[in-house]
């Protein structure tokens, strides 16, 4: 099966359509997830769906749905769903006008980390607005931007994992990057002694915009400074290949300083 | 659109001036002026680093220093005794109204990279009160005055004196 972006539904828009947002605590037991489901599937269809297990020993089911019949009320659901010995508590949001908005969820959390979900479009553009207002400088500011946070996401990572996975595991951590969203991250060794070169496909950076910008600097700067945390090392670095140029990824070369 | 907005220039400066009994062939030049203020400040520059090469010093106008993030940034004057090295930095602002804090802002975030031990901007006619104050803050040098071309010896003044080299 082909990688591709995840799907998740804070908001979803669907004219004409009864929506629900189904929440339920459950017994974090097995079976339980599967109970909810097979009662909830004769009265909606499921858009989207997420679980997670809390450190209270229950789990969370929290779903997006489309009502099969207009009929159907919010109220007949937590009935429905309160029926199943799985089920702790029940709430079930209604949409308005074919908008439903998850209102009981806020934010997101990583391991331990609090997380916010950003447009990468709305990001670039502000890294934009920083680019044409200050130049050459802009760019510059960027790129430090970039290595304060490399630096401080791997030594974060380092104290969750420890500072010897990460320099063992550096390639599948790169995969946490894809993973949200950043650019699919390829690594290799070279040229020449403790240097490496990054491929970045996807390069969220260089994914819009791009009128005035010279470069991707921010990711520049983020690999400069992961890898300064995890190797313990100063380093140089250039953007060899770039999207805004009219390559069809992005390379980045590190060399020790 | 660049054209009509000149020729549209010309014609509204043209109409006050005519109102005041000045010439129509000095008129089209008007447009043109603040091209032509930076064209020259920019040569005067190239000129002045002519004439510190020959001294023995290493200067360049303009001069493009790659800055330790690693971006390339260009000043209209700069002495670099080593490739990528500065010892001074100096960069021109002008404008027909007051200087705003975002281009002292701009200037500073092209020193803070490549780190000179003194960077000096010339200002016509003159920086607003809240860039003066960020500029003082910044440590950066502000040289003004309302000609543009009487900030070359300022700014030759100025960098003599940080080598050493007292009056030319």
């Amino acid at each position: 099966m082909k990688e591709g972006k995840k799907k998740i539904f804070p908001v979803h828009y669907a004219p004409g359509k009864k929506l629900f947002h189904v929440v339920v605590t459950l017994s974090d037991a097995p079976g339980s997830y599967s109970s909810i489901l097979d009662l909830v599937r004769t009265k909606v269809n499921l858009i989207g769906t997420t679980t997670y297990t809390r450190s209270d020993g229950t789990a969370v089911f929290s779903g997006f749905s489309e009502a099969l019949s207009p009929r159907l009320t919010g109220r007949e659901l937590e009935k429905l769903i309160m029926s199943s010995k799985a089920a702790i508590s029940a709430q079930v949001y209604e949409g308005k006008d074919g908008l439903l908005v998850d209102t009981f969820h806020t934010g997101f959390v990583v391991g331990d980390e609090e997380y916010i979900l950003m447009r990468r479009d709305g990001l670039v553009h502000v890294f934009e607005r920083v680019s044409n207002m200050l130049g050459s400088g802009g760019d510059s500011l960027l790129f430090e931007e970039g290595v304060a946070m490399g630096l401080r996401n791997a030594e974060m990572m380092s104290r969750a994992v420890g500072a010897e996975k990460v320099r063992a595991q550096t390639g599948v951590l790169n995969r946490f990057l894809a993973a949200q969203g950043w650019g699919v991250l390829h690594a290799k060794e070279g040229p020449g002694k403790g240097a490496f070169t990054v491929r970045v496909d996807d390069c969220f950076e260089c994914s819009s915009g791009g009128s005035s910008r010279r470069g991707c600097n921010f990711m520049r700067g983020y690999l400069v400074g992961g890898a300064k945390a995890t190797f313990g090392v100063d380093y140089d670095s250039k953007e060899t290949k770039c999207v805004l140029k009219g390559a069809d990824g992005c390379e980045f070369q590190l060399k020790p300083s | 659109m660049r054209l009509w907005r000149i020729l549209a220039a010309v014609a509204v400066q043209a109409a006050l001036l005519m109102l005041k009994g000045a010439s129509p062939a000095f008129l089209l030049a008007l447009p043109l002026t603040p091209l032509a203020l930076v064209v020259e400040t920019k040569g005067d520059f190239e000129t002045m680093a002519s004439e510190m090469n020959r001294r023995g010093i290493k200067a360049h106008a303009p001069a493009a220093i790659i800055g330790k993030s690693g971006v390339k940034h260009e000043f209209a004057f700069a002495l670099l005794p080593e490739p990528g090295r500065a010892k001074i930095v100096v960069d021109t602002e002008l404008s027909v109204k007051e200087v705003d804090e975002m281009k002292v802002l701009k200037f500073y975030v092209k020193v803070f990279d490549v780190g000179p031990e003194k960077a000096v901007l010339c200002v016509s006619p003159k920086l607003g009160p809240r860039a003066a104050t960020l500029a003082k803050e910044y440590g950066i040098t502000v040289l003004e005055d309302e000609v543009p071309k009487r900030l070359i010896p300022m700014a030759e003044k100025v960098v003599n004196e940080f080598v050493g080299l007292g009056a030319k």
